[in-house]
């Protein structure tokens, strides 16, 4: 029986399970770095246990603090919430062999899916579809070049040491393959010390859909809906909403089943996310296999009604998940924006500092996720996402109306932040239309004027 | 009362706005007072005696909430020519190397750099923590058996 929960994260994250633990009567103990001792969640939590200095890895990411905290204080389970140690497989075998609960899965199912090929050769083989590419790196050019005629051209050229979307190369025919081969090459050797590349097939501007999973410890599995992420800037989520403008009902239903398939391929539990891309045509391809609660969460939370992080603690506690997929209903439309301090008239740079005035919107349909206050600090070390908005109602159209309504009334003095962005992409034509896919950022911000932004 | 009773009225009095608290039974008198949050209070450590004084913040190592100028609360701004040994990990902090043994260092201990102070237990392994200051030791500020957190101050130290 969970009686006291460690939450080994910070931010909103860190308040989101401070909250859904005070709501099933389970104990918190909140461990800190010292730039976070004035984090909201440290004083809300139950116990606080400092961990160490400012960076994350001087504490967040500092596994042996973390264990050690959790014994003196005595907790049954830790949260990774999301980053930091979540999806570090060593972390989660060292809490099973401390016989503390890690809330998430099996730590053999969080190593099956970090390493990229290994998770997709274990989808395909359960039918999944994934995207058509060599198995694993080219050994030669000439290698290279019957790979890509395999596929079919447009393909892109990956470094196998790559990510954030670093070390790309794509390319539309022969000609161009034989040039960008050799250029992916070297730039793999010098950015990442390895130039091993693998070849894969260029999906033009295709929709990140992801679906939620939810796993209990008795074998089942159900998937709770689509989100669809397409809006995003290198790599960056920014907007996320649920369902997709995009899916049809049979569409949701086929890849919804896919989901499954790969979550019981990993042999999974507890909550997880399975990525998809999706090209125009409704073709769709898994990419990859988050195994943790993602920072999106809310927008299925409001569409479906299921609060994920309490039904991530109960599975962890052992319960069976008390509905099925028949009950698992898509009733609203929900819409999330991340506020992060940034400025985007200045291409993001960064805005850390103190916040003056901190006014929330609120009202019917509207929640916010958020550590922050009127006087907080916001620490130079960690990410710089401040906040969530979502929205929810009815159908999209309010779901957006509500979303611009809210932005307007966000008030957040004394830093820089993306809201102006957000307010001014709920404005726009193409995203309203429910056009965007992920290559609507760099088009959208090529026509906006940046005034628009401030 | 037992332990768990008096736990009980100290959450009761943090959830309201209660005070004070005293009880009297047979042989037993305990009264308990809301430390006033316009005092500083220098120390967290209970008053000895029958008076048990409730800090604004549940332990002695986390800040009360957003204070004006952002930093932690609790004792004041170090005094001159005086310093601090502070835990470098998570675990239980021990005198000495065993329940037989001799603490290491006592109150008025001359220590060095490299002077042993005490032991930090964490996840089964006994870790020596070194002095790291030079001077002589005027405050023990925990425990033997104590759990210790990152940063808390355990010895202070009045340097040479």
């Amino acid at each position: 029986m969970i009686q006291k929960v460690l939450i080994a994260n910070r931010g909103e994250i860190a308040l989101r399970i401070v909250r859904a633990c005070r709501e099933l009567g389970v104990k918190t103990l909140a461990v800190y770095s010292e730039a976070d001792v004035q984090s909201l969640h440290v004083q809300l939590a139950d116990e606080a246990i400092c961990i160490g200095g400012p960076r994350s890895a001087d504490s967040y990411l500092r596994a042996d603090r973390i264990i050690s905290a959790a014994e003196i204080a005595d907790v049954d389970a830790i949260h990774p919430g999301y980053g930091f140690l979540s999806e570090n497989a060593k972390f989660a075998e060292q809490c099973e062999s401390c016989n503390i609960k890690f809330i998430g899965p099996k730590s053999r199912s969080i190593k099956m899916m970090g390493d990229k090929s290994v998770a997709k050769d274990t989808v395909r083989k359960a039918g999944v579809p994934i995207v058509p590419g060599s198995d694993g790196p080219v050994e030669s050019e000439s290698e290279a070049v019957k790979t890509a005629r395999r596929i079919g051209y447009p393909v892109i050229i990956k470094a196998v040491a790559g990510g954030g979307g670093r070390g790309m190369r794509i390319a539309h025919n022969d000609v161009s393959f034989a040039k960008e081969y050799h250029v992916a090459r070297n730039e793999a050797e010098k950015a990442f010390g390895n130039g091993s590349v693998y070849i894969e097939k260029y999906i033009e501007k295709p929709r990140h859909i992801e679906f939620q999973i939810l796993a209990d410890s008795h074998g089942k599995i159900l998937h709770l809906g689509e989100r669809d992420c397409s809006v995003q800037r290198r790599h960056q989520k920014l907007i996320e909403e649920s369902p997709s403008p995009f899916l049809t009902p049979g569409l949701r239903k086929t890849m919804g089943k896919a989901a499954i398939k790969a979550a019981a391929a990993a042999d999974y539990e507890n909550a997880g996310t399975i990525e998809f891309l999706v090209d125009a045509k409704g073709n769709f391809y898994f990419i990859e296999m988050n195994t943790r609660i993602q920072v999106e969460h809310p927008v299925t939370e409001e569409c479906t009604g299921i609060d994920l992080i309490k039904q991530q603690i109960k599975i962890a506690n052992g319960e069976k998940l008390d509905f099925d997929q028949g009950d698992i209903k898509f009733e609203k439309h929900a819409i999330e924006c991340r506020i992060n301090a940034e400025d985007p008239a200045r291409n993001f740079t960064p805005s850390p500092g103190t916040i003056g005035l901190y006014y929330a919107p609120g009202g019917h349909g509207v929640r916010v996720d958020s550590h922050v206050y009127s006087g907080y600090s916001i620490p130079p070390y960690y990410d710089s996402m401040i906040g969530k908005l979502i929205t929810y109602g009815p159908n999209r159209k309010t779901a957006l109306e509500r979303m611009y309504r809210a932005l307007s009334e966000y008030l957040i003095r004394g830093i820089k932040t993306t809201i102006p962005l957000h307010k001014a992409i709920m404005s726009d034509p193409v995203f309203i239309e429910g056009k965007a896919t992920t290559g609507y950022m760099e088009e959208f911000m090529a026509r906006t004027p940046t005034d628009l932004f401030t | 009362m037992d332990l768990k009773q008096i736990k009980q009225v100290i959450d009761l009095m943090k959830r309201s706005d209660l005070t004070a608290f005293e009880v009297e039974e047979e042989g037993f008198k305990i009264k308990i007072k809301r430390g006033s949050d316009s005092l500083p209070i220098v120390n967290h450590r209970p008053v000895s005696g029958q008076y048990l004084e409730l800090p604004p913040a549940e332990s002695a190592a986390r800040a009360a909430p957003a204070a004006p100028n952002g930093t932690r609360s609790g004792p004041a701004a170090d005094e001159a020519g005086m310093t601090y040994i502070k835990s470098p990990m998570v675990g239980t902090f021990y005198r000495s190397s065993s329940p037989e043994s001799k603490s290491f260092i006592d109150l008025g201990a001359k220590v060095t750099e490299s002077t042993v102070v005490c032991i930090i237990e964490a996840m089964k392994i006994m870790n020596e923590i070194q002095s790291e200051a030079k001077g002589s030791v005027v405050e023990i500020l925990v425990e033997n058996g104590q759990p210790v957190e990152y940063g808390q101050r355990l010895f202070k130290v009045k340097q040479d």
